[in-house]
């Protein structure tokens, strides 16, 4: 064959097995798309909040698929729980759920399923897990917050090492629950940039601060320094500190270094009795269009290729340092850190 | 209630009139042998499965469970068992004072004097009857909270830049809990007052003594034991309660049992079960045995209080100038306990996020609440939850005890087994309950955990001694010649139930069944650990809003839901004073 043809033969033929390797995608879409659809509906386990996004987000699955989405909003520790008090009963009720280490938790008995949405191969591989059980849906960023009319802007607690100024006694309040984003996760976060020794140090004199303890989800937390019943908030979401001021709150983020950064991870439950819905929900929160409706929320989307709507607030693009914590290290740790939030600030 | 047991005599009514009985099994023995069954199956399991959660660890190594008093040495080691129980009692004590001032005044005020604007009390009352405590708490939450209205008015006054009551503490949390039961401190004096012997009272006034005098040494001194016993009702349900501690208490670091029994259930993976179920073990022993002083306590109120059946109550005292005070006194108590609430969360629910109020907030205002209450389909399936839960519970207890308390107070043998099976119930705090529920189902393999069943199942556990209360008195109060008429005439056991009794006890009845019912509605401590998406209630759903940072939008539902309850609790109210008992039984 002449250079041209075998060119244009091998290009038809690249084409060709490209065509076929694409139909088999689009095939397994279709077939899961009607096995969901036979299905009916979904339940979700969420630690998302509920009229930030995962309203929006159930509207719009249900819309595009005609899929019934039923939720239930817990924290990390409570959905984990709920799903282990489930199986142990015999029945598990939940489809999909998502948490910063509600997977690694439960995967410890067998009750996370191996699977990855096809979207999954675009993705960093740190955003996935390399044995295949949770793909992260959005990043959090966690960081102080104050209340703009108690506190002139400009005289905020800017270093850790100013929240030990005394003026700042009884002024903050932190989540009290077992999670990364409250009292646990800032311990962790101490611990881990300062050492061990500078650190434990550093946290007996926070304890002296008589900080406040909500058992509550850090956007309860956040509201309270929003309503001014408090004047500062600790190891809150930036992003929820931007959503309430674009509706009107006087509160503001503060960039103190070094930020929390972990993942919202997202699994289809093992046990699921629901399965193929969940697979298609979960492989719709990955998407291209599940991802920009967290851009449009405000939240920091984990698909590369979708932004953040205000980049300030990651820490790379805000100038800002963080340190990250994945799943395995917080589901490893937590432990250890909520014994010594137990200790200390209780 | 004299118990004037003829076995024999009974026999021969229902079988009199010339002809033989058909079967040879006495009807009533067969129904009591069945009904003493069923609530043993309902009411002993979760109390067994309990104690043995309490004394059940893991095994050493491996898998399995072993025999264990180590959830117990560990309890009674630490610190905060004792804090928790010194917390709990100061907090009963507090509440139950200020629920007796507040209750008990409004009843002398209503009951026994010719005050104006009396009707404005039992609004209070009724509509309370219908509010689930998560909102009534989060209302008084955001008025007495750093950024209320309270707080904001003493910073604007004085200057000062901190507060004048800080509501998460143990002081607040006894203001909130007091106010809580002020209402129905007032409905239970209300009737314990209405009900009482006017002889002496008569007799102080025909001798001159003056409305202070006569109060001082004759009705108080009568009602004595009556309040006694219900400060000691107060003080066991304080002890028991659950949305107090958790909302108030909880963010001010003041932890009491129940929060710590919760705590354990919710913060830690895997729960841990058995220290959870020492914990109630522990305050089931408190409750029982103060259950057990109330009982002696009732029955010596209840000398003072019988209806004498002379057929009139008590004059009320003629205040002259004075009922203007006392009106005062009523319409301030109506302000504080109903109408700032109210005001507070119309305010929290036309706001998008929680702000005191100053005129640059109303720039805010805004319908969304309601409009996300509306759009979502979610909270119309709550609704019809939480009201099929109610409804199937409210008709399960109130055919029990029809039966039971029918047994029961025409002293059938076994009788006293039945009132005591279902009247067990009472000894376990909400919370108890709903681990007690939740380690039998763990157990036993009916995978019914997470839906509506287990929650009906441990609701009829719970409300069974109400309606036990409601079915017993109304039915004593109906007297038995009317049945033996029914016996002579040839009626079955079943006919005279189904023709004779139920009509008499209709009002006592649905007096009952709509008192469980709205009870079912609006507790919280039991679906909190036993519901699951598909079977929520609404109290959960507020509290989920609440703690999830939702507190405007909760507002919003709350405020209708409430008008949709005060409905039903008016409709109790007027059954109630038609039926024999009155609201919550005789006195």
């Amino acid at each position: 064959m002449s250079g041209t043809l075998r060119f244009s033969a091998f290009s038809v033929a690249l084409l060709a097995v490209a065509a076929l390797a694409a139909r088999p995608l689009a095939a397994a879409d279709a077939a899961l798309i009607a096995a969901a659809k036979k299905e009916g509906e979904v339940v979700w386990y969420t630690t998302l909040i509920v009229n930030q996004l995962v309203r929006p987000l159930a509207a719009a699955f249900e819309k595009k698929y005609g899929v019934k989405v039923r939720f239930a909003r817990a924290n990390s520790t409570q959905t984990a729980l709920k799903v282990l008090t489930e199986a142990k009963a015999g029945k598990v009720q939940c489809d999909v759920f998502d948490g910063t280490n509600t997977a690694e938790v439960l995967r410890k008995d067998d009750l996370v399923l191996k699977w990855l949405p096809p979207a999954a191969k675009n993705y960093p591989a740190h955003l996935v897990d390399p044995d295949g059980y949770w793909i992260a849906t959005n990043v959090y960023v966690l960081t102080p917050a104050y209340n703009k009319s108690l506190i002139k802007p400009g005289s905020q607690p800017k270093t850790y090492a100013d929240l030990l100024d005394p003026g700042w006694r009884g002024q903050m309040t932190w989540n009290g629950s077992t999670s990364t984003s409250g009292g646990p996760g800032f311990i962790g976060s101490v611990l881990k940039s300062m050492g061990e020794a500078r650190g434990m140090d550093y946290l007996r004199k926070l304890a002296a601060q008589k900080l406040v303890n909500r058992s509550a989800s850090a956007r309860k937390v956040l509201d309270q320094v929003v309503s001014g019943e408090n004047a500062i908030a600790l190891q809150i979401f930036n992003h929820h500190a931007v959503i309430s001021a674009n509706k009107g709150a006087p509160v503001d983020w503060i960039p103190m270094e070094p930020a929390t950064v972990v993942l919202q991870v997202a699994s289809v439950a093992r046990a699921a009795p629901r399965p193929n819905a969940g697979k298609l929900l979960l492989d719709y929160m990955v998407s291209d269009e599940g991802q920009r409706l967290f851009q449009k929320a405000n939240y920091l989307p984990a698909n590369p290729k979708i932004p953040a709507k205000t980049p300030a607030l990651k820490p790379e693009a805000g100038g800002f340092k963080a340190i990250y914590m994945s799943p395995k290290e917080v589901d490893r740790d937590m432990p250890r850190w909520k014994k010594i939030f137990d200790d200390l600030f209780r | 209630m004299a118990g004037l047991a003829k076995p024999a005599a009974e026999n021969a009514g229902v079988g009199g009139g010339g002809r033989s009985p058909r079967f040879a099994v006495n009807p009533f023995l067969a129904a009591g042998v069945v009904l003493a069954l069923l609530l043993a199956v309902l009411v002993v399991p979760p109390l067994l499965f309990l104690i043995e959660g309490s004394f059940t660890g893991p095994a050493a190594e491996g898998r399995g469970t072993v025999f264990t008093t180590h959830h117990f040495a560990r309890l009674l080691a630490e610190r905060r068992l004792v804090e928790s129980a010194t917390n709990s009692a100061i907090f009963a004590v507090g509440s139950a004072a200020v629920a007796l001032f507040f209750g008990g005044l409004l009843a002398w005020i209503v009951e026994r004097t010719n005050t104006p604007w009396r009707g404005l009390a039992y609004l209070t009352a009724i509509i309370s009857l219908g509010t689930p405590y998560v909102l009534y708490v989060g209302a008084w939450l955001f008025l007495l909270g750093k950024a209320g209205p309270v707080n904001t008015l003493w910073r604007d006054l004085t200057g000062d830049g901190g507060v004048l009551i800080n509501v998460y503490s143990v002081t607040g949390m006894t203001l909130v809990e007091g106010f809580l039961w002020s209402p129905l401190v007032f409905l239970l004096m209300g009737a314990t007052l209405r009900n009482a012997n006017p002889e002496f009272e008569e007799a102080a006034r025909m001798s001159g003594a003056s409305v202070w005098d006569t109060l001082r040494r004759i009705t108080f001194r009568l009602a004595m034991p009556a309040v006694l016993a219900l400060a000691l009702l107060v003080f066991i349900r304080a002890l028991e309660a659950f949305e107090v501690p958790a909302l108030v208490g909880l963010p001010g670091g003041v932890n009491v049992l129940t929060t710590d029994i919760f705590l354990d259930l919710q913060t830690q993976v895997p729960p841990d079960m058995g220290h959870a179920s020492a914990f109630s073990v522990v305050l089931l022993a408190v409750v029982a045995v103060l259950l057990y002083f109330y009982g002696r306590l009732s029955k010596s109120a209840e000398r003072f209080s019988t209806i004498t059946g002379k057929g009139f109550r008590p004059r009320p005292f003629d205040l002259g100038h004075g009922r203007w005070i006392t009106a005062a006194i009523l319409m301030v108590n109506f302000l504080i306990l109903l109408v700032a609430p109210t005001l507070v969360l119309v305010w929290a629910s036309l706001l998008p996020f929680y702000q005191t109020f100053r005129i640059a907030a109303l720039k805010l205002l805004t319908l969304d609440n309601y409009r996300a209450v509306f759009d979502a389909p979610y909270y119309l399936e709550l609704v019809g939850n939480t009201l099929l839960v109610a409804a199937i519970t409210s008709v399960v207890v109130m055919a029990l005890t029809l039966v039971s308390g029918w047994l029961a107070a025409r002293n059938r043998r076994g009788a006293w087994l039945l009132d005591q099976l279902a009247t067990f119930p009472l000894v376990f705090p909400g919370i108890v309950l709903g681990v007690a529920v939740m380690q039998l189902f763990l157990r036993v393999p009916v995978p019914v955990y997470g839906t509506v069943w287990i929650l009906i199942w441990a609701f009829v556990i719970r409300y069974l001694p109400y309606g036990m209360r409601y079915s017993y008195s109304g039915l004593l109060q109906i007297h038995r010649e009317l049945e033996e008429a029914a016996g002579v005439a040839g009626a079955s056991a079943v006919t005279t139930l189904r023709r004779i009794v139920m009509p008499l006890l209709a009002p006592s009845l649905v007096a009952g069944g709509l008192f469980v019912f709205l009870l079912a509605a609006r507790v919280l401590s039991l679906p909190i650990l036993l519901a699951g998406p598909s079977s929520q209630t609404m109290a959960v759903a507020m509290y989920d809003l609440w703690t999830n940072g939702q507190g405007t939008e909760l507002a919003a539902l709350g405020l209708l839901w409430t008008a949709l309850m005060t409905v039903i609790a008016g409709a109790f109210y007027l059954f109630a004073r038609r039926s024999a008992t009155g609201p919550f039984g005789n006195g």
